[in-house]
């Protein structure tokens, strides 16, 4: 077991560094140097030279990815000259509001996908089954911002049970975890994009899962339906969700990157975002690592967590 | 040459599928009720499968609403007219206008042009890629297979989304621009798709025989390998449109859409985020109701296909 572990990181370092390769170096063709984005896009062509070769700027371009590379291990994101502080220091003031809105909107998914793909096998084929699925079906060929919408204006504009947007006061990871009403509408769109996809997959393993034997014993046992689904279903079923989370952190960074600009809610997603606006390159490539890095992290941490969970799966 | 000389002596007493003598000798093990070709049987087992015709449905009336729509509805879809902007549904204007003046319907139909093309293109481009990197990896297998998949593997982790709106804050004004974006970062799953297919093609037997009869490397890829792969790539297609077709409505969300006055289904979308608020329905759910349709569409079309072709879950 530790041996595979090990074996998993050493390969998770590779595919890291080769990530942040690819990043590096499409970003460094769109813009090789933020010197105009710092002197203006009128400097002088002698300023910009002496600026490139203050900051390093000015050499091969090997050269400067080994030094990024270099800073990337102590934690140095490089430096924001439209912000005027460090990457680093950005993503440490904006990563725990993200943490919040995602992790609870992932855990209100689970809440919701287990038990409805669980009931949907129970009651195959039934009209509820197929409503679910339809609704499950429609959710997934959403794009999230649009059904955010559609909430925004029945929940928010129509019946005025929460704000449309998350208000400008909401500026620390506290304040957001102790304004839920704030935060319900952000949480339950990126919760429901989640949904469509894990009760589908819940609702197959459930269903393998109902024609086994075991099942088929504890019935014969004389166990009650209930026993039978909470106590030898349930844990068998959602085996298949550890690996479905530890897969679904791109579309969870995706999710929160749309979510956070519709409803105006200050975490990365809405950093990366303005970014954009701003050709903020140093930003850009810093983000696209860590999503990068975080996908490579859940697909170890669901690998390694599938095999502790299920004694089935042997590593050699 | 060498193998037309050579395949006769070989084929001979031996009945190629879906000939007619594969009819009367049914082999060990049970009565075959039928038997066609692959395609044959996969053709009606899609069209026995109700909701894949409806999706093939909506498709087609889309396509026309799109493309022959404009011919016999014509609106002004060039000059901005102050005179009649935002006005609600009437006999003149049955989804009203936009906030330049434009005619909404006619504008849907220019916008699902491009979103429909985009779609189209980008996985085309990226069906291409990945079929020919695929089928390459496969067949050469060993050191060079592993180098090949492990630079997808890297692609693969760093999350689509971020990548492709980086590119984007510098290339999304044409069409083409957009399909190329879209098209250059979804290649890697259709590549995982048919290398994994060529790996266990390249073991049977009718490989060998193209080797044996001194087939080149070139015919065994695109008359042999290819072709019969090419279920799995068809099945992934169609998932290709839906999910270029949803990017593009985030790209166009986030403001990185096509140069106005060009428009597609996703910059419609993205405005309409502003109109929720004063009330202007006809510029948000009509528009949003046919993006979903399409993607639901490509969607519902994409599972039945996987269904159909594949073997094991047939009959059910």
């Amino acid at each position: 077991m530790i041996g595979y572990i090990i074996r998993r990181l050493l390969v998770a370092i590779i595919v890291v560094i080769g990530i942040a390769a690819i990043s590096f170096a499409l970003l460094y063709l769109l813009s090789p140097s933020p010197v105009y984005a710092v002197l203006g896009a009128k400097a002088q062509p002698a300023a910009v030279k002496s600026w490139n070769l203050q900051h390093g700027y000015d050499r091969g371009e090997l050269a400067q990815f080994f030094t990024y590379l270099g800073h990337l291990l102590h934690l140095d994101f490089g430096y924001s000259y439209k912000l005027s502080q460090s990457v680093s220091a950005l993503f440490k003031e904006n990563a725990g509001r993200s943490a919040y809105l995602t992790l609870a909107a992932l855990i209100l998914s689970l809440v919701i996908a287990i038990p409805l793909g669980i009931a949907q096998a129970v009651k195959r084929n039934s009209i509820g089954d197929y409503a679910a699925t339809a609704v499950n079906f429609t959710l997934y060929s959403m794009p999230s911002f649009f059904l955010g919408l559609i909430l925004i204006q029945l929940f928010a504009l129509d019946l005025h049970i929460f704000p449309p947007t998350v208000s400008d006061s909401i500026t620390t990871t506290w304040q957001a975890f102790t304004h839920p009403l704030q935060l319900a509408l952000p949480i339950i769109t990126l919760a429901l994009i989640n949904v469509a996809s894990f009760s589908r997959y819940m609702r197959s393993s459930a269903l393998d899962n109902l024609g086994q034997d075991y099942i088929r014993l504890a019935r014969a046992k004389g166990l009650s339906q209930r026993a039978v689904l909470m106590r030898h279903l349930l844990r068998n079923a959602c085996l298949p969700m550890i690996t479905l989370v530890g897969l679904s952190i791109p579309t969870l960074l995706a999710g929160n990157l749309l979510i956070e600009v519709l409803f105006n809610f200050p975490g990365l997603g809405l950093l990366f975002y303005n970014a954009l606006g701003n050709e903020d390159y140093n930003i850009l490539l810093a983000y696209t690592i860590l999503g990068g890095v975080l996908t490579v992290l859940g697909n170890l941490m669901a690998d390694v967590a599938i095999t502790v969970a299920d004694p089935r799966i042997r590593v050699g | 040459m060498a193998d037309q000389t050579s395949s006769k002596p070989l084929l001979e007493g031996l009945t190629p599928l879906g000939s007619p003598d594969a009819l009367t000798t049914a082999p060990e093990g049970g009565e075959v009720g039928f038997v066609a070709s692959g395609w044959r049987l996969a053709l009606r087992e899609f069209l026995d499968n109700r909701l894949a015709v409806i999706g093939v449905a909506v498709l087609i009336f889309f396509v026309l609403f799109c493309f022959v729509g404009p011919l016999i509805y014509k609106t002004n879809q060039n000059f901005t007219n102050p005179l009649i902007t935002t006005l609600p549904p009437s006999s003149a204007h049955p989804l009203g206008t936009d906030e330049n003046g434009f005619d909404e319907l006619g504008r849907i139909m220019k916008g699902g042009q491009t979103a429909l093309a985009i779609g189209f293109f980008a996985s085309l481009i990226a069906t291409v890629i990945g079929t020919l990197y695929g089928a390459i990896a496969g067949l050469l297998g060993g050191l060079i297979d592993g180098a090949l998949m492990r630079l997808v593997d890297i692609l693969l982790s760093i999350p689509f989304l971020f990548i492709v709106l980086v590119l984007a804050t510098k290339y999304s004004a044409t069409v083409l621009e957009e399909s190329l974006i879209l098209g250059a970062f979804s290649w890697l799953v259709p590549a995982r798709l048919v290398r994994g297919e060529v790996l266990t093609l390249r073991t049977r037997d009718f490989v060998s025989a193209v080797v044996v009869m001194g087939g080149t490397q070139r015919r065994l890829v695109f008359r042999h390998l290819i072709p019969n792969a090419l279920s799995v790539v068809i099945v992934n297609v169609t998932f290709q449109i839906a999910d270029a077709i949803l990017a593009l409505a985030y790209l166009g969300f986030l403001g990185f859409g096509l140069q106005y006055p060009n428009t597609s289904w996703g910059d419609m979308l993205g405005n309409a985020q502003q109109y929720v608020s004063s009330g202007y329905w006809w510029l948000v759910y009509p528009v949003g109701f046919c993006l979903v349709a399409v993607v639901m569409a490509c969607n519902l079309i994409g599972d039945a296909l996987r269904d159909a072709f594949d073997v094991r879950l047939q009959r059910r």
